[in-house]
């Protein structure tokens, strides 16, 4: 058997939303393969040709992206190498389509599944035997040319060959960071970032007397080793897409953290309304134009249900670390957070404890290495990944301290932290980077 | 003459964007002296103890951080590093895009002379501290900036192309075809940064489709023949490079490479005068053929010798022209060599393995550095990915301006 893959047309089914654009241009360029870009109309086929090429900023691919519509899906995707399916997220949907594409796809193609955390499994039971085995769950991060993750998730019925051969296409002719993951709901990095994200979102109503979602988000800006807060992350995802993601995880998971998968009351009532986030200019956060012209950006107050402007919040523990992270002092900022002893520094620090230990015990039970939950972290969010936040804060202080000291009793009770400890190895990825100043 | 040991160095990765992590120029130095000095296996106590008996300096290379940061007096800067650099000699060097090269040359000078034990090389820059069209104004400062830079949009590029006009004319080439020669530089040197783990471009895309077709919506054209895929960077990062004497060197580890040559010359400021000058010679760039010559002469070896270069690809024409100035082809036949892959990875005289500065960045006061600190990698094996295999010799060229400045060094196995 030849022990390379040779893709060279790729049929993409949804191909008009962001990510089937995107995905469709990383085949076109550095797959450089044929791709059939297959949405429910010609227009919206066209303007996918235009968003992948420009995510990769390269014309030179146009001739590599082929408009094409539902009404011809047997033709486009019975003459392609590797179907990859990136419709919405609805189970109901996807199984549909795929079984679509079972009826033509041809003998030995490889199939894969773009979603990000139903049960890939599941949709495999769509297609006849012969093409079960080809089957693949490939999950990568918006935007896909900067984030370079490319979750891996083979089933029960896939052939091992097949897999090996596949990792290695996506590895070394795309050029993803590939991570293998069972078939769990939300796979690695989505449970770990977004029981971040709701546990924010949960702590921002326990704390609305103080503020609410900008005081959590104070707490936890790109000083706390991200680019976005967490909050403005969940706006920015929008608050449908952020629900749908956790709620499937706590329906179909139940580990220690299942109550932390609870979307909050006052997200639910949003989108009611249809305040989703930045897609549709309103959501956790708002921006509007003031009478003199200028910006103003607001947030949504949940004690009081309306929008008011963001306030801007001085935490010394923040101002003290922004400005050591600006001149280097990396060891200087983390000494900060960990001795500064007040609510909001604890707040902080205990969040990213739990985000460590967090991402521990799913790398367990999710992945297959202790490492790939930095993997997908780095890669897939570009947060600072939990073994080289371990590195950073174990510079300070002795982690098992650290942990007893700041993390909830009631979390400690339920995770053995003498063993997860005893297996950590030091992070692959530099802390430096992460952890930023400013804003 | 004491010899000059290499004992080791780093880079920042080059993908970072300092402003965007809202960090200074401080941090950029303590972050990359760290990591070069642990590289070497020196502490800041071996600085102080050394600095004891004055036999520790360092030399600071960048171009013009007075524009891009506001602050000049650059080598006193390491005292904000470490208590450790209190007393410590140090200055910075200028050369435009040389400087890092200047710098080298100074301390491997001090150690020839045997009066520093040590001595610390770093090249810096912060470039995206502001916008690419102030950015391009700044860089018209290592040209004449009265008659070649003020008030011209992109003047450098604008310079190199009229260099890629000039290589035409004076060789009577097939335009196509040299097009095409100065494309596959683009591509080799984008493809060789995928290896880099530190390289600006390593998750960007580039093919030949891409690179030939100039003038598109997305390769659109900066300087005369010359497009976005035929451009170096605009990057942020630094470099360290750690010198040491014979002695001291071998008190750390042995067998530590060594700066074999070097070649320092410089050619008239003006494009005009450099061209106008050429024409009686069989070179494009005459001064920068001599800086090659020069070094090896001054290491006693030829280009067959020499088993990896870097070379300074501010542009694809530079790098074009840099062929022929390392003696791999002769002078007009260098798109040959290119077409057969002579300087590709798996060629018999790669050039820029590291990405060079299309592929890894440019960082203008750090290149010469980097180059330096690749060169050493690539004899002492410890490149990765982009090792070029049995590297005993390694060459750099490091040019300031239209290759006003030109720097050539030879670092190779004892």
């Amino acid at each position: 058997m030849n022990n390379k893959l040779n893709i060279s047309k790729v049929a993409v089914v949804g191909a008009n939303g962001t990510m089937g654009a995107n995905i469709s241009a990383i085949f076109a360029s550095f797959g450089d393969a044929k791709v059939y870009l297959i949405s429910r109309d010609m227009e919206k086929s066209r303007n996918a040709v235009i968003k992948a090429y420009k995510s990769v900023r390269s014309d030179g691919i146009i001739k590599n992206l082929i408009p094409a519509e539902y009404s011809d899906l047997e033709k486009y995707v019975s003459d392609a190498d590797l179907v990859f399916e990136s419709v919405s997220e609805e189970l109901e949907l996807k199984k549909d389509i795929t079984t679509r594409i079972g009826k033509c796809a041809k003998k030995g193609s490889i199939i894969c599944s773009g979603t990000s955390g139903l049960s890939v499994t599941t949709l495999a039971e769509c297609l006849p035997t012969e093409l079960k085995t080809n089957y693949f769950g490939v999950h990568m991060f918006n935007p896909p040319y900067a984030m370079t993750l490319c979750e891996f998730i083979p089933t029960k019925y896939s052939d091992n060959t097949k897999a090996v051969l596949l990792k290695n296409y996506l590895t070394d002719v795309l050029r993803r960071t590939v991570v293998e993951t069972k078939d769990s709901p939300a796979f690695l990095g989505n449970r770990i970032g977004f029981q971040f994200i709701n546990q924010a979102l949960i702590f921002a109503e326990q704390y609305k007397d103080q503020g609410g979602i900008d005081f959590i988000d104070a707490i936890l800006g790109p000083f706390s080793g991200r680019a976005m807060p967490p909050i403005v992350t969940a706006d920015f995802v929008g608050l449908d897409v952020h629900k749908a993601i956790v709620n499937n995880v706590y329906n179909n998971t139940n580990d220690y953290n299942k109550e932390t998968f609870l979307c909050p009351a006052y997200v639910d009532s949003l989108i009611s309304e249809n305040k989703l986030g930045r897609k549709v200019g309103c959501g956790l956060y708002k921006s509007e134009i003031d009478d003199s012209g200028n910006k103003r950006r607001m947030v949504y107050d949940i004690k009081n249900g309306y929008y008011r402007d963001v306030i801007k919040f001085a935490f010394p523990f923040a101002d003290n670390m922004k400005e050591q992270i600006k001149n280097g002092d990396y060891y200087q900022a983390f000494e900060t957070l960990i001795n500064s002893n007040s609510i909001e520094s604890n707040l902080c620090l205990n969040f990213l404890l739990e985000y460590i230990i967090y991402s521990l015990i799913t790398a367990q039970e999710v992945g297959y290495s202790v490492h790939d939950a930095d993997e997908v972290m780095a890669t897939g969010f570009n947060w600072c990944p939990p073994l080289a936040l371990l590195d950073a804060l174990a510079e300070v202080q002795n982690p098992k301290l650290l942990f007893s000291k700041i993390v909830d009793k009631q979390v400690l009770k339920k995770i053995n932290l003498e063993k997860l400890i005893l297996d950590i190895e030091p992070s692959k990825y530099d802390y430096r980077k992460f952890f930023k100043s400013g804003r | 003459m004491n010899k000059v040991h290499i004992i080791g160095g780093a880079q920042t990765d080059f993908e970072r964007n300092w402003t965007k992590e809202g960090k200074n120029l401080v941090a950029l130095l303590k972050e990359v002296l760290k990591d070069g000095l642990d590289d070497a296996g020196i502490s800041f106590d071996d600085v102080r103890m050394l600095n004891e008996k004055n036999k520790v300096g360092c030399f600071v290379g960048n171009f013009i951080a007075e524009q891009y940061v506001n602050q000049g007096h650059l080598g006193a800067f390491l005292t904000e590093v470490s208590p450790a650099f209190y007393g410590v000699p140090s200055a910075r060097y200028e050369a435009a895009c040389a400087s890092s090269s200047v710098a080298l040359d100074a301390a491997i000078t001090k150690i020839k002379a045997g009066e520093y034990d040590l001595a610390i090389v770093v090249g810096w820059e912060l470039m995206k501290t502001v916008d690419s069209k102030i950015g391009g104004d700044i860089l018209g400062r290592a040209a004449y900036y009265e008659k070649e830079g003020r008030g011209i949009d992109f003047p450098f590029p604008k310079l190199f192309g009229r260099l890629a006009d000039e290589i035409l004319n004076k060789y009577k080439i097939e335009e196509g075809r040299f097009m095409d020669a100065l494309a596959m530089i683009s591509v080799k040197n984008y493809s060789n940064a995928k290896n880099n783990p530190l390289a600006q471009t390593r998750k960007w895309f580039m093919n030949f489709e891409q690179a030939k077709n100039r003038g598109t919506s997305t390769n659109s054209i900066v300087g005369g023949r010359l497009a976005v895929s035929d451009c170096s960077q605009v990057t942020d990062g630094a470099a360290v490079v750690v010198l040491a004497s014979e002695q001291y060197a071998n008190s750390i580890k042995k067998g530590t490479p060594i700066v074999k040559g070097y070649g320092h010359r410089v050619a008239p400021l003006l494009f005009e005068k450099k061209i106008l000058e050429s024409q009686n010679s069989p070179y494009i760039l005459p001064w920068t053929r001599q800086a090659v010559l020069d070094a090896y002469k001054t290491s006693g070896l030829e280009v067959k010798d020499i088993d990896v270069f870097e070379t300074h690809d501010c542009f694809t024409s530079s790098e074009y022209a840099a062929v022929s100035a390392f003696g791999i082809s002769k002078p007009g036949e260098e798109y040959q060599a290119i077409e057969t892959g002579i300087t590709s990875m798996l060629g018999s005289k790669p050039i820029n393995p590291s990405g060079g500065l299309i592929g890894c960045g440019h960082p203008v006061g750090a290149s010469g550095a980097r180059m330096f600190l690749d060169i050493y990698k690539q004899v002492a094996g410890k490149a990765g990915k982009y090792q070029v295999n049995n590297a005993n010799n390694g060459m750099m060229l490091n040019i300031g301006g239209s290759a006003t400045t030109n720097y050539v060094f030879i670092v190779g196995n004892p």
